[in-house]
């Protein structure tokens, strides 16, 4: 008995080195992953079960009150989304004029949380989507009201994601109002995030919003990720004390959104993107039209587009670019500068599909 | 008799499904500190009862179901339950003299020691637990052994596992 105990210790110890060191051990606990995760699936049945029955049951009158807030939330957002749209291409175009290559393009993917992970003392949840469905290691998860964490383990149909109130989860964010950049932590507590190594200078105040600020090449800039709670300044302590609130219901959401941000270089997501909307106006049998928001083929006289832009605020500062700039970006590459135009057009075509 | 070796024993296996089931359904927030480590308890009654048929290696290969569950490292919860198993087992000729109470100490000093293994082992990964907590489940884990002996031994004798 001692030796079998003997052989079984060497052999836990020596997987569990081997599964810290390496990647050798991967596919073995992808497959077995494959037949246990069922477990978790199991054990949400009764409240899947429960919500079929909730909405079977549901009261004529519930249903018709539930219909008018949605149908009023709708019309807010699309109001909104219009004015998103048309902020989105200027803001395209605004950067495709300063040549930056921080272009916003991002695709989202509803996942559903169909876990929590039983040890307490980590905040860890399991969504149902996995490998197969394209999701990549490290990828943030948002639900409805701000950044919630990212993927940290990979199965073939589940993922495990790290929220970021975990204790060894940081994220680098700014306040909305100022720019100021600072790390937040997570303590083990849901409703809690504290940044680190404030200066007690800093100009940081109750009720900030705290966006993700992208530069830890990991969470996409601009999402909210916390407000901030309260501001101690302690004299006794070399920093400030700033306590935040996460703005996403770490610990309620059922419904999670996959960030899917790619780091295609701008050339090609313009040819990409290009391809696409050619491939779409070949399937419409409609002949290849340039989009009217954008008068950009190189040398083209701009009084000739100038009637069909739909946003006017851009028109005055397109020529004066083009002119003001030597010939050099338009004759180097106007492969990249062509195509480039229809991105707008086709992040258009594609919001209205996920809609 | 061949023919009586080994009967029924697929509800030895179902009952470490539903362990494993257990051991991930959800919890109220409270609550989540205090599950109980229904397969420790599992594999101790089994291993005490049938120590032909539940051994270390089910222990093991038991852990490493609970470690893909878990997320942690492949072999940590393994080491855990092979260890578990391993005292039940050399104590094997003792615990079933002992009575009920008596048995209830046992297993709390043993799950006590495993969950302090568990803290060491969690600590060399990077994620320590801050408090010293984790030694509830094994408390409560010991209130549940009665009630867990007496109901598996009904099943033991309902269906004549051997």
């Amino acid at each position: 008995m001692g030796v079998r105990l003997l052989v079984l210790v060497v052999l836990s110890v020596a997987l569990m080195v081997v599964d810290a060191r390496f990647a050798l051990l991967k596919p073995v606990r992808s497959q077995m992953s494959l037949v246990l995760m069922q477990t978790y699936w199991i054990t949400d049945l009764p409240q899947r079960l429960y919500q079929g029955v909730a909405s079977q049951f549901g009261s004529r009158t519930e249903l018709v009150a539930e219909n008018e807030k949605l149908k009023t939330e709708n019309l807010l957002l699309q109001g909104r989304m219009q004015k998103l749209a048309a902020l989105t291409e200027q803001n395209v175009r605004l950067r495709e004029l300063l040549n930056s290559s921080a272009l916003v393009n991002e695709k989202v993917e509803v996942a559903e949380l169909i876990g929590m992970d039983p040890n307490p003392f980590t905040h860890r949840i399991i969504i149902n989507k996995g490998e197969r469905d394209g999701v990549v290691l490290g990828q943030p998860v948002l639900d409805a009201r701000g950044l919630m964490g990212q993927v940290v383990e990979l199965m073939p149909y589940t993922s495990r994601v790290l929220l970021l109130t975990d204790t060894t989860h940081s994220i680098p964010v700014q306040v909305n109002r100022n720019g100021l950049r600072a790390i937040a932590s997570g303590t083990g507590n849901p409703e809690r995030l504290e940044l680190r190594h404030v200066a007690d200078t800093a100009d940081i105040k109750e009720g900030d919003l705290l966006v993700s600020s992208g530069l830890g090449q990991r969470f996409p800039a601009g999402y909210p990720v916390a407000t901030v709670k309260e501001v101690i300044h302690d004299s006794g302590q070399p920093f400030a004390i700033v306590r935040a609130v996460p703005t996403a219901a770490l610990n309620r959401s059922r419904y999670l959104l996959l960030v899917f941000s790619d780091n295609r270089t701008p050339e090609e997501r313009a040819n990409d993107a290009a391809q696409a909307q050619e491939a779409e106006d070949k399937r419409n049998g409609t002949t290849p039209i340039i989009p009217a928001t954008v008068p950009k083929p190189a040398p083209a006289t701009p009084p000739a587009t100038a009637p069909a832009v739909t946003a006017p605020v851009a028109t005055p500062a397109k020529p004066a670019a083009h002119s003001a700039r030597p010939v050099k970006p338009a004759a180097t590459k106007p492969p990249a500068a062509a195509p480039a135009p229809a991105t707008p057009a086709a992040r258009a075509t594609t919001r209205q599909r996920e809609e | 008799m061949a023919g009586t070796h080994s009967r029924n024993g697929w509800i030895v296996w179902l009952t470490f499904a539903l362990g494993l089931l257990l051991s991930v359904s959800p919890l109220p927030q409270f609550m989540e500190i205090l599950r109980p480590l229904w397969l420790a308890l599992l594999l101790a009654f089994w291993s005490l009862n049938l120590p032909h048929k539940v051994g270390m290696v089910t222990a093991m290969f038991l852990g490493l179901a609970e470690d893909v569950l878990y997320g942690t490292l492949l072999g940590q919860n393994a080491l855990i339950l092979t260890l578990i198993t391993f005292l039940v087992l050399s104590l094997q000729q003792r615990l079933r003299m002992f009575p009920m109470w008596q048995q209830c100490l046992v297993i709390l000093v043993i799950f006590g020691l495993a969950q302090l293994v568990q803290l060491w082992l969690s600590a060399l990964t990077g994620n320590r637990q801050p408090t010293l907590a984790l030694v509830l489940p094994a408390l409560v884990s010991a209130l549940l052994w009665p009630w867990v002996s007496f109901g598996l031994r009904g099943l033991c004798r309902r269906y004549k596992i051997n």
